[in-house]
């Protein structure tokens, strides 16, 4: 999902103890996918209650933000709204490409092939209309606002950002900062260590910023070359120039200064890159929302969760713990004078 | 005016302690050695971090303000080993900072620095002193990172102790009076801090480096320690964290 331009863009890796105080714009559908492909079974199976409902999502949302909101970290989660056309052909792939992960999935159960079929099973994950909703009363619960996006969530939460209602983005996916979100927060969610792909190793993970500003002057490029990178290597809406990455990317832009000459030069030529160009440059996001946070529900959480999702009592109330008893907050050392 | 000549290790350590807090900063350069006072942008934490002319193997300067990249001066540094020699010449009509070492040059455009001012330091009466090897410390910070991202330090007349607790862990490292090198603390105190915050500001320190310590009833810590030979020091403070139940 996304663009993959991560390789030549500079992280600063970051406590979340900076991040104290902060509002921070959640691309919500990129969380909760993300939610929805880790918290599995060791067989690959969701969490689901006894109606086959699944519950992944909500077990994600609730103690990765208590570990968030346990740092005084402030969020807001942005959801996606309509989906360009354009789109049409990427989200025709992932449905096939889920649909084969789900035949390879049952055929490494029967094989017996744990790892595999939780890898496979991974790739399966999809948004259904009951998962976006008990999200979002999960977060009203937990009294963290949610927006409404009129079609990308990244770009909402990038226009949120660049309005100063929100201190960055988070989520995994480099496409807000082609929108023009001045900082991108990585691996929020993502708890302490991530498995290395394929391997039974684990690696252990840090939040990091990447700043839009100080990565174009260390590039030395303006966003709008960044956008033309980024459509060389492939984006949600296009497949890109075959052997061009990220690196080789950079280095044509530079060399011509816009897409249309990289392309000129190669001869290739890239369907509806104007268009293309404009759903990260000029995207379609709205000023109308709001943004205020609510003390959360604790009876509402228990019951949502434990009585109708039957989620453990215990583990729901000490992940409730974390932000009702033991809040600490950071202080300013300048008001020790 | 800045011609000199120093050793790797003292500019690597100098990056190392200062790049903990800012990633921009200005030097104060004067006739006797230079200074700095950084505060990082979230105000938790500052640097004072001073170094004598006599750190250097030759020094010559005029006073004036230098606007330094850290992580430009830290990847010219990882070009050197600890004890090669470094060149440093500040060009003033081009602000730029030459560095030469074992055959390489490079020239540095610095930073504006009108609008870098150093940050007031705040003045604080803090009731416990306490000096302590740097290994202990260093320990306790590793076990409290196994569990927490908190850390509470607490002193008292019988000794100091570090301690974490998330959920059902706990970790503490204990100290009696016997361990300290020195010890004046005529009250029980206790502050809490953000464990990333804290460990990286004693991660150049080594294991038989002296530490002072003062600290208070949740109150800034400061925290102290020489580097390059007894010719440099360093004065942290680190803001606390305050449980609002």
């Amino acid at each position: 999902m996304g663009v993959d331009i991560g390789k030549i863009l500079k992280v600063k890796e970051m406590g979340l103890d900076h991040l104290s105080d902060r509002i921070i714009a959640m691309d919500a559908y990129n969380i909760i996918y993300q939610f929805l492909a880790s918290i599995r079974q060791r067989d690959g199976t969701p969490l689901m209650d006894s109606n086959q409902n699944i519950t992944s999502h909500l077990s994600g949302l609730l103690y990765r933000n208590a570990n968030l909101l346990e740092n005084d970290i402030k969020l807001v989660y942005v959801f996606d709204g309509e989906p360009d056309v354009m789109k049409e052909g990427t989200l025709e792939k992932r449905l096939e490409r889920k649909q084969e992960a789900k035949k390879e999935y049952e055929k490494a159960l029967e094989e017996g092939d744990m790892e595999k079929a939780r890898s496979k099973a991974q790739q399966t994950s999809r948004m259904s209309p009951d998962i976006v909703k008990g999200s979002k009363r999960l977060l009203e619960l937990m009294g963290i606002p949610w927006v409404q996006a009129p079609a990308e969530g990244e770009a909402q939460a990038a226009h949120i950002v660049i309005k100063g209602d929100a201190w960055a983005v988070g989520g995994q996916d480099y496409d807000s900062l082609l929108c023009g979100a001045p900082r991108l927060i990585r691996n929020l969610t993502i708890s302490g260590r991530r498995k290395l792909p394929g391997k039974n190793k684990y690696k252990k993970i840090q939040p990091e910023m990447i700043s839009l500003q100080d990565n174009l002057n260390e590039l030395d490029i303006t966003r709008e070359q960044l956008v033309d990178i980024a459509l060389l290597c492939g984006t949600d809406y296009n497949d890109g120039i075959k052997g061009i990455g990220p690196k080789r990317g950079i280095k044509k832009i530079k060399k011509h200064g816009s897409l249309e000459a990289v392309l000129d030069s190669i001869q290739e030529d890239i369907n509806n890159a104007e268009a293309i160009k404009k759903l990260f440059l000029d995207p379609k996001v709205t000023d109308d929302y709001k943004i205020e946070f609510q003390s959360p529900d604790f009876e509402g959480m228990i019951s949502f969760l434990c009585d109708e999702r039957e989620f453990s009592e215990s583990r729901v109330k000490s992940a409730l713990e974390k932000f009702e008893n033991k809040r600490t907050s950071q202080s300013d050392l300048l008001s020790f004078t | 005016m800045l011609h000199a000549e120093v050793k790797s290790e003292t500019l690597k350590k100098l990056v190392d302690i200062v790049g903990t807090i800012v990633d921009e900063v200005k030097l104060n350069i004067g006739s006797d050695g230079i200074n700095l006072k950084a505060v990082d942008p979230a105000h938790v934490a500052m640097v004072h971090l001073e170094l004598t002319k006599n750190a250097f193997d030759s020094y010559e300067a005029q006073e004036t303000e230098l606007g330094l990249n850290l992580s430009k001066l830290e990847q010219f540094l990882k070009l050197s080993s600890s004890d090669e020699m470094v060149k440093i010449d500040h060009i003033e009509d081009e602000n730029r900072l030459v560095l030469e070492v074992d055959k390489i040059t490079q020239k540095m455009p610095l930073l504006d620095t009108a609008g870098m001012t150093d940050p007031n330091v705040p003045q604080l009466d803090l009731p416990i002193h306490l000096v302590i090897e740097g290994k202990h410390l260093l320990k306790g910070v590793k076990a409290s990172q196994n569990i927490s991202d908190h850390i509470a330090l607490t002193a008292g007349p019988d000794g100091f102790d570090m301690f974490s607790e998330e959920d059902e862990d706990l970790v503490r490292l204990s100290l009696s009076k016997d361990d300290i090198k020195e010890l004046d603390a005529p009250e029980e105190v206790r502050s809490l801090f953000a464990l990333d915050y804290f460990s990286s500001m004693i991660k150049s320190v080594s294991g038989d480096t002296l530490i002072q310590l003062e600290l208070g009833r949740d109150y800034p810590v400061k925290l102290e320690f020489d580097f390059a030979e007894g010719n440099g020091h360093v004065r942290f403070l680190l803001a606390p964290r305050i449980e609002t139940s």
